[in-house]
């Protein structure tokens, strides 16, 4: 696992996606940060993420999912692991963990922003930290989430385009029913930012993420025996 | 050693490879030849364990491809088709990521990388881009990739597609070095690549096993009619009488006009007769002056092209 999460990391800086994403999540940021700390004079650093989840994430992790298996099958190299000792199931998780770890940069820059508002007033570090472990685990889901596209296709813009309209289709559905609110991953993060941890909103977070992990890796071995 | 038995492999509607079976012992150079589409990387995706049988077995050095995974992709370095690399990675980079994949130890992957490197002649270029390289570096570093780790198997799929001749002749001598430490199948439908480099020869077509043995034997065992190949200058067209003199002659063909005043004819006679030393004697008193007198040689393309032809009538 350790060989292909550092693989992959390295990939994501030896292309400008790497440095897109990051780029994706500082504007964001930047740009509630200016909306709501600065005009209002606020230290909520809550909702700064809440924010920085709902629209960052959206473009961020499709751009660093999108190729995690396409490029593989459409390159070939893809032969390369499959026939190489590794399990699948180690090659999955340092992919998974490669592009986890490039939010988790992002989200270690952020606390620069925390620093700055503590020059004018206290931060509530205990929420902030929360709202923190709540982000990655929101980020974890949607990438599981992405991963599992891209394993089912070969065209990278297909996998991007699949994993928004799958992102964002739960935003729309709750005006349908309510029903939905249940695959709105950001419904699960709307209690971090008030320094709640919900079991309730973990567990499915967790097991939101263990589910699509597990998908990956049954459809990539049964492949090998279908194709 | 390499047992693969009764294997065959279907998709949704075709069978790619039906009830395929043979074995490559250690140290030979095995080649897998068919027209494309014969089931050739089928058969190299299957012992590599990049997709699994429907039915029949493999077994590497003794062990089950399905049961022991692990232990037997250890022991095979494979170049799939096509030379998929990571392009954004340098030579050393992805020969070090290969060496890794294949679990190298810590301490003996550098050494080993750059052994590997220094074998395939990507030293100079270690540090490019593999964007960057020409075909024929690409190709390499993919044969580096698949002998890092020092696997007992090595399987290459077309090593030689795209290459210029130069390229295809080095690479060529390289895989025969290998056969000297390592068990090597390769594929390949180019005929003369096959006789030059492998011991043994099996053919493959639409997924059938159509013959397993050494090139030479192949050759012989198509070869049912002796054939006389003949430059003459004959200006007097005495050749058509040839045939009323020497009894055994079955047929007299013009291969080619050379437009020099001299023509080459293609003489078959049966078998177990050789006319060399009657036509010797006798075309001079027929005032046909010889250039050249040569018995031909069926090429392992005639064999090819006869077996499976052979396939194809038995089937009517």
């Amino acid at each position: 696992m350790w060989a292909i999460y550092k693989k992959e990391l390295k990939t994501y800086f030896l292309s400008p996606i790497g440095y897109i994403s990051i780029g994706i999540f500082m504007l964001m940021y930047s740009i509630f940060f200016y909306a709501t700390t600065i005009t209002y004079g606020s230290v909520d650093m809550g909702n700064l993420y809440y924010a920085t989840a709902r629209y960052g994430l959206l473009l961020m992790v499709p751009l660093l999912t999108m190729r995690i298996f396409s490029e593989e099958k459409r390159n070939g190299t893809e032969q390369l692991l499959l026939t190489s000792p590794k399990s699948v199931t180690s090659i999955v998780l340092g992919k998974f963990f490669a592009a986890a770890t490039v939010i988790l940069i992002t989200v270690i820059i952020s606390i620069v922003y925390a620093i700055i508002v503590s020059f004018f007033g206290t931060v509530n570090v205990p929420t902030m930290l929360v709202t923190m472990l709540g982000f990655i685990l929101v980020a974890m889901a949607a990438i599981s989430i992405g991963m599992l596209i891209s394993s089912l296709t070969e065209n990278q813009v297909v996998a991007a385009i699949i994993t928004i309209a799958i992102l964002i289709a739960p935003w729309f559905l709750v005006e349908l029913s309510n029903v939905f609110s249940a695959i709105d991953l950001m419904d699960k993060f709307m209690k971090f930012p008030y320094g709640l941890i919900s079991i309730s909103d973990v567990i499915s977070l967790v097991s939101i993420t263990v589910m699509c992990v597990l998908i990956t890796i049954i459809l990539i071995k049964r492949r090998k025996a279908v194709k | 050693m390499i047992e693969v038995k009764n294997v065959t492999k279907k998709f949704e509607s075709t069978i790619a490879v039906d009830n395929i079976s043979f074995e490559v012992k250690d140290g030979e150079i095995v080649g897998l030849l068919g027209p494309n589409g014969a089931g050739k990387s089928t058969t190299m995706n299957m012992i590599t364990g990049f997709i699994e049988p429907t039915s029949g077995q493999i077994i590497v050095n003794g062990n089950d491809i399905l049961k022991k995974p692990k232990k037997v992709k250890k022991q095979i370095g494979y170049m799939p088709e096509g030379v998929p690399l990571y392009y954004e990675l340098t030579p050393k980079e992805f020969v070090s990521y290969m060496a890794e994949l294949k679990l190298v130890k810590r301490k003996e992957r550098k050494e080993e990388v750059q052994k590997v490197l220094k074998e395939t002649g990507l030293e100079e270029v270690q540090n490019r881009l593999i964007r960057s390289l020409s075909r024929g570096y690409k190709q390499r570093v993919s044969l580096a990739g698949a002998l890092v780790g020092n696997p007992d198997v090595i399987i290459l799929d077309e090593p030689t597609v795209g290459l210029d001749p130069k390229q295809i002749t080095e690479i060529r001598s390289l895989i025969k070095n290998l056969g000297k430490k390592h068990t090597v199948i390769l594929s390949s439908h180019i005929l003369s690549e096959v006789s030059q480099i492998c011991e043994k020869v099996i053919i493959i077509n639409k997924g059938k096993l159509i013959a397993v043995d050494t090139p030479e034997n192949l050759e012989k065992a198509t070869m049912d009619t002796n054939g006389i190949l003949l430059t003459i200058e004959d200006p007097k067209n005495n050749i058509r009488n040839l045939k009323e003199q020497i009894k055994e002659i079955k047929s007299i063909k013009l291969v080619k006009d050379n437009n020099d005043g001299t023509k080459q004819y293609l003489i078959i006679s049966s078998s177990d007769v050789d006319l060399r030393k009657q036509l010797f004697d006798l075309l001079p008193k027929q005032d046909i002056v010889i250039f050249e007198l040569k018995k031909s040689e069926t090429t392992l393309e005639d064999a090819f092209i006869k077996l499976i032809d052979n396939v194809k009538e038995e089937k009517k």
